[in-house]
């Protein structure tokens, strides 16, 4: 059983209601589900891991409520623990080369690739971003798919300006050059997104 | 000019380039046909990616993140629900007079479910039916409605947290049939619209939910009474038997639910349970739906 949401965009707001400060934390975190589901499925690639990713994130924030500072940005706060917590994962369990692995799989065969579906085309994308390191990849979720300012994406990942852009540079390259090398994914993927 | 950078090519996409850098990035691709297609290719990738991961954020979302965003504990350690049966009553009224408004027939309501009210979301009644054990039918009743009511719950939660976007589908209008007319036709019946406006609570519009599968229709009522609304009523089509209204508290806010002739109805709001109790009985006359 879940919801569906229909206005994935719409910033957090507090609640119109009464409450407590916890109960408007609380609601603005539920109101970011959505993109931070989406955030964490760009990191961790697989649907349950980027479920348990968010909610690793959730229980976190919760936990430090106090540490944000109203005023500031809450999306890029909570993208900046989901990222920390997915690098923490990262060099635990190493699922890193797993990921790429799979995906180099997924990718590796052209005439599959030829015969997909518009919206598994979009799946192959994903997959693709899936082959960037850890960091382009994070990059690319915040400013491409999240929309954030490099100065934001900046803030987010800790590092300075140039290296948002540098690796923003080299994720779209990479990523251009696979959905070049996959023949019909770009093609497919037109289509899907005209569905 | 000179050979622009990959990272000035993305910078500039993005728009995150200043004046003058941005004029020298167009100067060069007003002279260089390959760097044009190269732009495009990096535009072309990048709107892939944003069309790829759109649909991310418009899938459901689990419950158990819902729970956990809540400070929850997950679905699994989610508390057990306890529901209250109340009786609603048909107003002793004439035909054309004005609904019942009975202001200290409220309060006193108010206050009795105030009452009812535990710690912890918990309904604790002393009514006769809940001093008594709950039937199998009941029980089986109850774990139907579960998820159907926290849904409901959800859905509305949603609506609040909008704001004053309310994520209608289709806004209130001056002509309400047209408004109406336009959800039924998403729906398997055709809604009829109760006039709140006696409540000081006013049609924002509706919204289509997929409750369990099922299409239904959210009402969105607000008012600028923070004790009263906003409200939601939640109504759907049902095959489960009729039901008696029933008070729950899901993802900290009311509901009174019931079911009859094939309709499942909702009525949530974070307000005393005391108006949720008298409005809902004026809904359920007005759309003879008790």
């Amino acid at each position: 059983m879940s919801f569906h949401w229909k206005n994935a965009e719409a910033p957090p707001q507090a609640a119109a209601e009464t409450g407590t400060q916890g109960a408007r934390f609380s609601d603005q975190l539920v109101a970011l589900l959505p993109r931070l589901r989406r955030f964490a499925r760009g990191l961790a690639g697989r649907a349950a891991e980027a479920d348990d990713l968010v909610q690793a994130a959730c229980e976190r924030a919760l936990a430090r409520e106090h540490q944000f500072q109203e005023g500031t940005r809450f999306d890029s706060w909570m993208f900046r623990i989901v990222q920390t917590i997915w690098i923490d994962q990262l060099r635990a369990r190493e699922v890193r080369k797993e990921a790429a692995d799979g995906a180099e799989e997924r990718l590796g065969s052209d005439a599959p690739v030829r015969r997909i579906e518009a919206r598994l085309a979009l799946a192959e994308i994903r997959s693709a971003v899936e082959l960037l390191p850890p960091d382009q990849r994070t990059t690319l979720m915040l400013v491409t798919v999240e929309g954030l300012s490099y100065k934001e994406a900046a803030a987010v990942a800790g590092v300075p300006v140039g290296t948002i852009m540098s690796r923003l540079a080299r994720a779209r390259v990479a990523l251009q050059q696979h959905l070049d090398a996959g023949g019909g994914v770009t093609r497919s993927a037109k289509n899907a997104r005209a569905e | 000019m000179h050979v622009q950078s990959d990272e000035a090519l993305v910078a500039y996409l993005d728009g995150e380039l200043d004046d003058p850098e941005r004029r020298d990035v167009e100067a060069s691709l007003d002279a260089d046909p390959a760097l044009r297609e190269r732009l495009a290719g990096l535009a072309q990738s990048s709107e892939l990616v944003r069309a790829a991961f759109a649909e991310i954020a418009e899938e459901p979302v689990p419950e158990r993140l819902i729970a956990a965003a809540g400070g929850g504990k997950g679905q699994g350690a989610a508390e057990p629900h306890q529901a209250e049966i109340v009786m609603l009553k048909r107003p002793a009224r004439g035909a054309g007079a004005p609904p019942r408004r009975n202001p200290l027939g409220f309060a006193a309501a108010a206050g009795l479910f105030g009452l009812m009210l535990g710690t912890g979301g918990t309904l604790i009644g002393l009514t006769a039916w809940h001093m008594g054990q709950p039937t199998d039918r009941q029980i089986a009743a109850a774990a139907v409605t579960d998820a159907w009511l926290d849904n409901a719950a959800g859905y509305y939660k949603l609506t609040v947290k909008s704001g004053d976007n309310m994520l209608i589908d289709v806004p209130a209008s001056n002509d309400s049939d047209q408004a109406l007319q336009k959800i039924s036709q998403n729906l398997p019946q055709q809604m009829r619209l109760p006039n709140l406006k006696p409540w000081g609570l006013t049609f924002k519009g509706a919204r289509l939910l997929v409750v369990q599968g099922r299409p239904a229709a959210e009402l969105v009522y607000i008012t600028d009474n923070k004790a009263i609304g906003p409200l939601g009523l939640v109504i759907g089509a049902t095959t489960e038997p009729d039901v008696a209204p029933t008070i729950e508290q899901r993802q900290g806010v009311n509901l009174l639910y019931w079911r009859h002739h094939g309709h499942a109805y909702a009525l949530v709001g974070a307000s005393n349970i005391g108006w949720l109790w008298g409005i809902a009985n004026d809904i359920a006359w007005q759309l003879d739906a008790i």
